[in-house]
């Protein structure tokens, strides 16, 4: 793992965000530089033309996949018909797979959502474990906000709720469904189909991608702006007054970091499956 | 405010969006083409009225 001091140590005499001030350089502004661990790997390798990069998004996407993973199996792994009372690690798991198999797939689904439990139950909880790796101590870092995962994410849903269109109603059939909305004049398909397209096979994913993306981005920028703007204030005079302020302000922003986490993989989730619902309910 | 109501809800704003970027870039790349300035404006309305209706054919008569 790079430390800090390494970190330090491997730009000399630069502008960086914690010694930048020391060396005149004016306040160091977070960008998308914080983003980019192109020339951070822990390691790398180099099979012929592919180019295998391990940095710290990946590892933190590789951790989530583990914790999730080791959570639900540790927790049914011998599950108790009747729970002990308390926060035991079951009746935790069960509340996470009750919100989403409850919540979200009956409620938004219905009947037939009980088959899209388990995917919706491993999407919420992996968005919201990277999602919640922004405010974690030493990984402080959203894998979300490296767009590949939300587009993967976003794909996957893509194709399940085409798929599940698809084999309801028949290729044909499902796509004249999308193209060809009801109670209009056949002229104004001229018009509408377009539209309908458009939003179903473009803007659906792309937008599913894109607010999660841009809601992780902005919430590390915003910590980051406040953060390093403590170190860059807590100078032995007046300034040190605003290094405070600036530290209040990055507690209550974290705290306001963590609603925007679950929110999001909350809205990720519950929009994939309106996708579904609305792959499978018949025209009227 | 049921779930159909809910899933109505999610799909409207990709249609409205969907309506501004289709028409309104068909009447950017007319506008590209042409060199006449009006097609855009005339796209982007064109795009929103016809997403509203759309709205309303989909969603206002149920």
């Amino acid at each position: 793992m790079l430390t800090a001091g390494r970190l330090l140590a491997a730009v000399p005499g630069q502008c960086h965000q914690l010694i930048g001030h020391r060396n005149g350089c004016g306040f160091p502004a977070p960008s998308t530089d914080d983003f980019d661990y192109a020339n951070k790997n822990l390691f790398s390798l180099h099979l012929g033309s592919i180019d295998f990069q391990f940095n710290k998004p990946v590892l933190l996407e590789l951790i989530g996949v583990a914790l999730v993973m080791a959570l639900f199996l540790a927790a049914f792994s011998r599950p108790r018909l009747v729970p002990a009372r308390g926060p035991r690690l079951q009746n935790i798991m069960e509340s996470v797979y009750d919100f989403v198999g409850l919540g979200i797939a009956r409620d938004v689904i219905g009947k037939e959502g009980q088959k899209f439990v388990p995917y919706l139950v491993t999407l919420f909880s992996f968005v919201l474990v990277v999602n919640v790796f922004e405010i974690i101590p030493v990984a402080q870092f959203p894998a979300s906000s490296r767009i590949a995962i939300p587009i993967y994410l976003a794909l996957i849903s893509f194709l399940i709720f085409n798929y599940v269109g698809i084999r309801r109603k028949g290729l044909i059939a499902y796509f004249r469904e999308i193209v060809l909305p009801p109670n209009v004049p056949w002229p104004l398909y001229i018009i509408l189909s377009p539209i309908e397209f458009f939003s179903t096979i473009v803007v659906r994913p792309f937008t599913l991608a894109v607010r999660l993306f841009a809601n992780m981005f902005a919430g590390h920028l915003l910590l980051l702006t406040f953060t390093v703007a403590t170190t860059y204030l807590l100078q032995p005079n007046i300034q040190a007054l605003f290094g405070g302020i600036s530290f209040l302000l990055t507690i209550v922003l974290i705290g306001f970091e963590l609603l925007v986490d679950v929110l999001q993989a909350y809205i990720f989730t519950i929009l994939t499956a309106v996708y579904i619902s609305g792959a499978l309910a018949e025209e009227h | 405010m049921n779930n159909a109501d809910a899933n109505a809800a999610w799909s409207i704003v990709g249609l409205l969006i969907s309506g501004l970027v289709v028409w309104g870039g068909v009447g950017a790349l007319l506008t590209h083409l042409t060199g006449l300035r009006f097609f855009l404006p005339v796209g982007i309305l064109l795009g929103v009225v016809a997403s509203l209706y759309l709205v309303v054919a989909r969603y206002g008569r149920a």
